[in-house]
């Protein structure tokens, strides 16, 4: 147990590291871009004022409010203070709202389109990559090409030709949004049902893109653990295939689990495509928005979000890692 | 003449290549071992000795297929058993394998007692793990394993560690034949020592019947095995008292492999080592006469004419070559 708290422990101060230079960057990046959108706000709030002086007043108000007037490692003081307490800040273009409460009405979307694709995703391709291995011949020949192709399609393609054939000519799925546009939010059947039809285009479109890469690289591993020697001695020590292929199977699944944990930490950065493109109500839609506002504070919160995503993913697979493989943890211990 | 445990007559098994050539890795092999003795196999790289080990276990999976030939174990014949028959009632208990790369044959995420308890269980469901694990830790004992191994993951054990424990998994059901393919040759020689004294142990402890023990270092098979056999290409050249084979072999080839061994002394440097040149034959298309004509010193035009049989030389001595017992005596005598 010894070695495995110095694994842990390295790991953790590891990944402290990592969250510092990470958040320095997630702050001083989006202030990096040109343009001034205080002056935008500004511009937006004085419309049709005509008095100058006026306008150059409200443009301080809002600099001293905003703290864009002060040095820039002030601003980051400030905001090291502010996000410690748990305050995002507000946001400059949906002024005065909240970041935190944009942020929080967006992200139950990306988690509930994002989790459940990722997943299925996982285990489809997994299983196909597996059952190729295993059955080798016409199956292995059929699927791996069809894989390979549709694994190097890029995501915005495969959600463009699926909201094209099903959403446009086919009329099957609405083409945008999370739900109904007539709609509003409440626990009545008709909006969970238009819920569930919107959700099917983003949805599949996810699953379809993730499925050829892990079938690949779980073929690939199944068929190299197939030909390990422990695979030969178990068969002529007189034990069963089916044990014989859980062994393999466990052991090819472990650099999957990586990348599980990879693709659920950059969920929120892989549903930007597919959000755009169904306009689909998730973080990455309002990450664009924000972008797009050059509005500091929602960009820098919601790039701090995935960090913090992406972190805990990996850490909480570098940790699982060591508990199910004695590999790692052997080597974490010399 | 104690009891045969295994007698293989006129064994010949097949590799089937991905173009579908037949390439026949063992020819007509016969051979026998009696309770309480052991076997050596010696041959270079490729001569068809691993090919010879997964074929007397009568459990053939691709690219290896059997064509003809019986293998009896104690006298039960298992050549045309279903397979299924064979995993359940003949791996592990009447014959048993311990594998040339031993260093991986352990399943890297499973503890060694899981794997024990899956041997055991694959021939007798009821096992309990309360029995297995005081079977196992009593069989370890007496291997001079410390039982704690059992707990071990396979790479939490050194080399020569995982070695021995693959030889104490193997022979947990105590086989009538243990196949020991190269179990010293990855070692360093204080473990390769140890795996010696362990197998010599499981001899004389009655633990296995019989033995098969693959090498290609004779010096070892001397110390190891009451008798000696030579492959070369797929077939027996040469098969005697390992004495004999070693200090007075039959066969160019047999001899030409005793003269190529390293043994240290004073003005090695200075000594000429003599090798066997060239390579084995490509068995997709055997040569039609002596298959060791071709690196053969003494070759004549007639080695290269008809197959050459098996020859009686002396008491239980066979080896293959047109030449008599002393003709090639003659050969060997002018030739030093």
């Amino acid at each position: 147990m010894k070695a495995y708290q110095k694994y842990f422990t390295t790991k953790l101060v590891w990944f402290l590291t990592t969250f510092v230079f990470a958040f320095l960057l997630n702050f001083i990046l989006p202030r990096l871009m040109p343009g001034d959108p205080v002056a935008v706000i500004t511009q937006r709030v004085t419309q049709g004022m005509t008095s100058q002086s006026g306008a150059q007043a409200v443009y301080q108000q809002y600099a001293e409010q905003f703290g864009t007037n002060k040095p820039i490692w002030e601003q980051f003081f400030k905001y090291v203070v502010n996000v410690a307490q748990g305050d995002l800040g507000v946001s400059f273009s949906q002024y005065p709202r909240p970041v935190a409460d944009i942020l929080g009405a967006s992200i139950g979307w990306t988690i509930a389109l994002q989790f459940p694709a990722i997943i299925v995703g996982w285990l489809i391709g997994n299983s196909l990559g597996a059952l190729a291995a295993y059955l080798k011949g016409g199956f292995d020949k059929v699927l791996m090409p069809i894989s390979i192709f549709v694994s190097n399609f890029p995501a915005f393609g495969m959600a463009v030709i699926m909201l094209v054939v099903f959403g446009v000519n086919l009329r099957w799925f609405p083409t945008s949004g999370g739900y109904g546009f007539d709609l509003i939010p409440s626990p009545t059947a008709e909006f969970v049902w238009s819920v569930i039809v919107h959700y099917q285009l983003p949805f599949w479109s996810i699953v379809l893109i993730s499925i050829g890469g892990q079938a690949i690289g779980m073929r690939s591993m199944a068929i190299y653990e197939l030909n390990a020697d422990y695979v030969k001695y178990s068969r002529f020590m007189g034990i069963k295939d089916w044990k014989i292929i859980g062994y393999v199977f466990r052991n090819a699944m472990l650099p999957q689990i990586t990348g599980l944990a990879l693709s659920i930490g950059t969920m929120v950065g892989g549903a930007l495509v597919a959000e755009i493109i169904f306009s689909y109500p998730g973080l990455g839609f309002t990450l664009l928005n924000g972008v797009v506002g050059q509005d500091y504070p929602l960009i820098s919160a919601a790039t701090l979000i995935i960090t913090v995503m992406v972190l805990i993913a990996n850490f909480s697979i570098e940790i699982i890692y060591g508990l199910i493989d004695p590999r790692v943890k052997a080597a974490q211990a010399d | 003449m104690g009891k045969v445990m295994l007698e293989v007559r006129d064994l010949t098994t097949k590799y089937i290549t991905r173009f579908r050539e037949d390439v026949y890795a063992v020819d007509h092999v016969s051979l026998k071992v009696e309770e309480g003795k052991s076997l050596g196999i010696a041959g270079e790289s490729g001569c068809g000795k691993s090919t010879l080990a997964l074929s007397l276990m009568g459990y053939y999976f691709p690219p290896l297929y059997y064509t003809s030939g019986d293998i009896i174990i104690d006298g039960r014949n298992i050549s045309g058993m279903n397979p299924d028959d064979v995993r359940r009632s003949i791996l592990g208990t009447e014959i048993a394998y311990i594998p040339q790369a031993a260093m991986n044959a352990l399943n890297p995420t499973q503890k060694v007692i899981h794997f024990v308890e899956d041997v055991i269980q694959a021939h007798n469901p009821k096992a309990t793990k309360k029995e297995i694990y005081e079977l196992a830790s009593e069989r370890f004992h007496l291997l001079g394993l410390p039982p704690e191994v059992l707990q071990k993951y396979p790479v939490e054990l050194s080399g020569g560690m995982k070695q021995r424990t693959v030889i104490a998994v193997s022979v947990i059901l105590g086989p009538k034949v243990l196949i020991a393919d190269e179990p010293s040759s990855a070692l360093d020689v204080t473990s390769q020592k140890m795996v010696i004294k362990m197998l010599r142990d499981l001899m004389e402890s009655g633990l296995i019947k019989s033995m098969i023990f693959i090498t290609h270092e004779l010096p070892l098979l001397y110390n190891v095995t009451d008798h000696i056999m030579v492959m070369y290409a797929g077939q027996i050249v040469e098969h005697g008292a390992a004495s004999e084979a070693v200090f007075d072999p039959l066969h160019p080839y047999s001899k030409g492999l005793m003269g190529s061994i390293i043994v240290p002394e004073a003005g090695l440097r200075e000594h000429k080592l003599t090798a066997v040149p060239g390579v084995p034959p490509n068995l997709k298309k055997p040569p039609s006469g002596c298959r060791f004509a071709e690196r053969c010193k003494y070759v004549r035009p007639e080695c290269r004419g008809a197959a050459v049989n098996i020859r009686e030389g002396g008491v239980g001595r066979t080896y293959r070559c047109i030449l008599t017992e002393s003709e090639l005596r003659e050969v060997y005598k002018n030739a030093a």
